[in-house]
């Protein structure tokens, strides 16, 4: 396993209902991190589709693996990048059960998926009418080091993010699709979550107009110890690289405890609590 | 978390951020549409002379065209003299076409029509604009902007198809007194920015006089519903009576149906303008 890893953070405006185009985007952009020496390179949330595309939802989405996941999986493969991408997953055991997915693909291929725990279904967000909810954190063993998945709303929780932490996760993955009115939100939760669990956090926000929702896009790599250490543009589709260096997890925990000073009978209170709220 | 005070500064905006947010909005619409431009209403109110204004910074004065549609029971020299000067600070293009002959010919055709109802025959003018409006974006391959502002839109003050009628509406999620401040902050004269607001549908029409209100108190209030807020917090943050609140309250609400598609009888296994619910797209 690599001690450091380069990053490149492709937040991308999507071309909604255009799987072709936004793969096309994929593509390029994986090309691009490569030439700049990546490892791996992060696409938004649902970045295969675009966010907004409601009944639609149904005729998009795939099963994981798919025709989509190996078309990824090739180009993985041609580069010897791992990528991150987000697209909607249909189940395998059903016609019209659909997840808000994150991809892991690797050189070698497939190495994971994470279905969305906390679709949010408020204001603007419908995503309950169409996707299930997902159950399991996700974090992968792989040459890069441990990278755990989580989609956009899951930041709001930090149990989801403990979870991923609490699973091996050094390196979080937070893919996204936030509309602007909710920047501030997103700029604290992505630096509370990276420092109360003393691991980097690599948030890739959408950018660009869909339906009148602007993506404020804003990705960014946070340190474990809550430091932004690279940012994109605000609002604008933007390409950056940054490093990930594992030694400073060490570190971030020597100085920041919170793991080792985690309280697991508290949890039983959360549980009990939240059941009768 | 104590509650937020209903004061003035509760309408406080970044209106950089707003005007940037707003233009990045109206050229991704006209580069999506593939359109060469927009077409709006220039009354020389503070809505379309705002609109006019955001538009020209987004795509260009030269694919904004402001239409001046006077007529001759509305007409107000120094309504197309304000029109003017947004669209010479703004270096859009303006048409004048004086709609008093096709007015009287609709007064003339309908065999009902009553010249003292003033409302019906008013939303004739503005239901009329709209058609011109159309005429020059069919014609020119532009869309129409539309500019109506959240408290309008929120008390149902328009006319159905009328000035509502639009392709976009960029200014829908700006409270009056907020699109007034918008208006200084994009250089328009703040003499034009905070002169009395009508929709011109007879003469002598003011917005405030005949919602009974001023925009500032009226906009504290919707603000409050918008968030939540019940009667009588509204009233009381506000010192006023809970039954002026409840009054804008019912209107607000009894007006939704101006900002919907029409409804249809539940029959089919998807429906238009109910569970029909497809992404809305430009091309």
């Amino acid at each position: 396993m690599k001690d450091k890893i380069k990053l490149a953070l492709a937040q991308i405006s999507s071309k909604r209902e255009n799987k072709n185009e936004n793969l096309q985007k994929i593509e390029k952009l994986t090309f691009k991190a490569k030439e700049q020496a990546a490892d791996l390179v992060i696409f938004p949330e649902l970045s295969l589709t675009g966010y907004v595309v409601r009944d639609q939802i149904y005729e998009l989405a795939e099963t994981i693996p798919g025709p989509t996941v190996e078309k990824v999986e090739a180009l993985a493969k041609k580069t010897g990048m791992h990528i991150i991408f987000g697209m909607p997953e249909l189940s395998e055991k059903t016609q019209a059960t659909v997840f808000n997915a994150a991809v892991l693909v690797g050189p070698q291929g497939l190495i994971g998926k994470y279905r969305k725990m906390y679709p949010p279904t408020h204001s603007v967000f419908e995503e309950k009418r169409y996707f299930r909810l997902g159950y399991q954190p996700a974090a992968f063993q792989t040459d890069l080091g441990n990278i755990g998945l989580c989609i956009c709303y899951d930041v709001f929780f930090p149990e989801v993010l403990r979870l991923t932490r609490l699973k091996g996760a050094q390196l979080i993955v937070c893919i996204s699709a936030s509309p602007a009115v909710r920047r501030s939100y997103f700029e604290i939760l992505t630096a509370a979550r990276a420092l109360e669990n003393t691991a980097f956090l690599a948030y890739v926000n959408l950018a660009g107009v869909e339906d009148g929702l602007q993506f404020w896009g804003g990705s960014r790599l946070v340190s474990p110890t809550g430091d932004v250490l690279a940012k994109a543009k605000y609002d604008e589709e933007d390409f950056i690289t940054c490093e990930v260096d594992y030694s400073d997890l060490r570190a971030a925990e020597t100085f920041i405890p919170t793991l080792r000073d985690l309280r697991p009978e508290l949890f039983d209170k959360l549980k009990e609590y939240s059941e009768s709220l | 978390m104590s509650q937020v005070k209903l004061t003035s500064s509760v309408l406080d905006l970044d209106f950089s951020e707003t005007e940037k947010r707003i233009c990045r909005f109206i050229k991704e619409y006209v580069e999506n549409a593939q359109a060469k431009g927009v077409v709006l209403g220039l009354s020389g109110g503070i809505d379309s002379g705002t609109t006019a204004a955001l538009s020209s910074l987004s795509v260009g004065g030269e694919h904004v065209l402001g239409l001046m549609l006077p007529e001759k029971e509305t007409f107000n020299q120094k309504d197309i003299d304000d029109a003017r000067v947004v669209a010479e600070k703004f270096k859009l293009e303006t048409q004048i076409c004086d709609m008093s002959a096709v007015l009287g010919c609709f007064y003339k055709a309908i065999p009902v029509f009553d010249p003292s109802d003033r409302l019906c025959k008013g939303n004739i003018k503005a239901r009329t604009r709209m058609i011109y409006l159309y005429y020059y974006a069919n014609k020119l391959n532009r869309i129409v902007c539309g500019s109506s502002d959240k408290s309008e839109t929120m008390m149902g003050y328009f006319t159905k198809w009328g000035d509502a009628a639009a392709d976009i509406t960029p200014i829908m999620d700006l409270y009056k007194t907020q699109v007034r401040k918008l208006a200084i902050h994009l250089g328009i004269p703040q003499e034009l920015a905070l002169k009395p607001s009508t929709p011109a549908l007879w003469p002598n029409q003011t917005a405030e006089n005949e919602l009974g209100i001023k925009y500032e108190t009226l906009d504290l209030i919707l603000y409050g519903l918008e968030r939540f807020m019940t009667t009588e917090e509204i009233a009381n943050h506000l010192s006023i009576q809970k039954s002026i609140v409840e009054k804008v309250k019912t209107r607000w609400l009894a007006n939704e149906h101006k900002r919907r598609m029409p409804i249809a009888p539940k029959i089919g296994y998807r429906t238009v303008g109910n569970d029909f619910r497809l992404p809305r797209h430009t091309y």
